[in-house]
């Protein structure tokens, strides 16, 4: 069995429970047998709980608000004001900057999208004035006139066009219409007249 | 933090002071922070030395220094037994808060962290900067101490 001395000195850790495990065995074993280490290990005991009892709850009110007027309080080094000054002057031009691109980023997606409807707007005015010649009726008899009717404006819109051919063509079942894009002429083809 | 100021320079103002102070450090040195540790870790030991730096300028009380005070050890009686049971409540308190005042700074930190802030001994090693053996050793010495003290308090 090992001495009260030595065990003595492990009871401390041994209600802490830090010892290494065979250490833990030891003591456990010694104070199964040992009423004079028993007594200790319950005094150290008593007097964990005792120094808990007297610990004082500090009143913390104010506590961090002091603390920031004591940060707030500290004398800045010029390396450190010059800094922040740079940063300050960096993070203001970087803003500028974000603000800037963004803008420009915005102005030309509106250009981009604003085109192909700027280019309607245009073509239907244009269209107001297309004309639609018709070919002048020649002396062969079995000759078809073909009559070309050619767009003032090249740039006719392909959805007008369409419309266009789409409502000739249901006015009159005999009259042929097609488009020549590559010309930027419609050709109307019209039946011998009566 | 105050409770680690508190356990070194037991008063409670100057507990509080120093853990303000311990922030204003701890915010100052920030880039000095390597987390080879854990952050608390870092405050703790920022108030243990403040504390202890602080204990020591105001030179108050007698110092039974380093290894010198845990040979006190050898001297203290060594009866044993449930002894506190007949000491009133009041009086123990008021014995015991004397004891620890007569207690190293870094025995009274010691038990302090140990008993009411509940570290381990690892976690005791790192906020001292000692090794584990001095705290096992610190601890026995401040226990046996206080337990003797009491003892005496019970026996008269």
């Amino acid at each position: 069995m090992a001495e009260c001395g030595e065990i003595s000195m492990m009871l401390g850790a041994f209600e802490d429970s830090e010892l290494e495990p065979n250490e833990m065995q030891e003591v456990a074993f010694h104070l199964a047998r040992c009423e004079s280490c028993t007594g200790i290990l319950a005094d150290y005991s008593t007097l964990g709980r005792d120094l808990r009892s007297i610990a004082a709850e500090p009143s913390l009110a104010g506590f961090s608000s002091a603390v920031i007027a004591r940060v707030d309080r500290l004398p800045q080094p010029v390396f450190t004001r010059i800094a922040r000054f740079l940063r300050r002057q960096a993070d203001s031009v970087g803003t500028g900057f974000a603000w800037s691109g963004a803008v420009a980023a915005v102005a030309v997606m509106t250009i981009i999208l604003m085109t192909p409807y700027a280019r309607q707007f245009a073509n239907r005015g244009a269209n107001s004035t297309t004309a639609i010649a018709t070919a002048e009726h020649e002396a062969a008899p079995a000759a078809n006139q073909v009559a070309q009717a050619t767009a003032n404006e090249p740039t006719m819109a392909d959805n007008d066009s369409h419309a266009d051919i789409s409502r000739l063509e249901s006015e009159n079942h005999s009259v042929a219409v097609w488009s020549e894009p590559r010309r930027d002429t419609t050709v109307i083809w019209l039946p011998d007249q009566p | 933090m105050v409770g680690v100021a508190l356990a070194v320079v037991h008063n409670q103002d100057d507990a509080i002071e120093l853990a303000q102070e311990t922030f204003v450090r701890a915010y100052e040195n920030l880039s000095k922070f390597e987390s080879r540790s854990s952050f608390s870790t870092w405050l703790y030991r920022i108030a243990a030395n403040l504390a202890i730096d602080f204990w020591r300028r105001e030179g108050r009380h007698v110092v039974l220094h380093g290894e010198d005070a845990e040979t006190e050890i050898g001297k203290l009686p060594t009866t044993s037994g449930d002894s506190f049971k007949e000491v009133s409540r009041s009086e123990l308190s008021a014995r015991l808060k004397q004891a620890l005042e007569k207690l190293t700074p870094e025995h009274r930190a010691v038990i302090l962290l140990r008993e009411v802030e509940g570290m381990s001994y690892d976690e005791i090693s790192d906020v001292l900067q000692c090794p584990r053996g001095t705290v096992m050793s610190r601890l026995h010495y401040a226990r046996t101490h206080l337990r003797n003290i009491l003892k005496d308090v019970a026996g008269s």
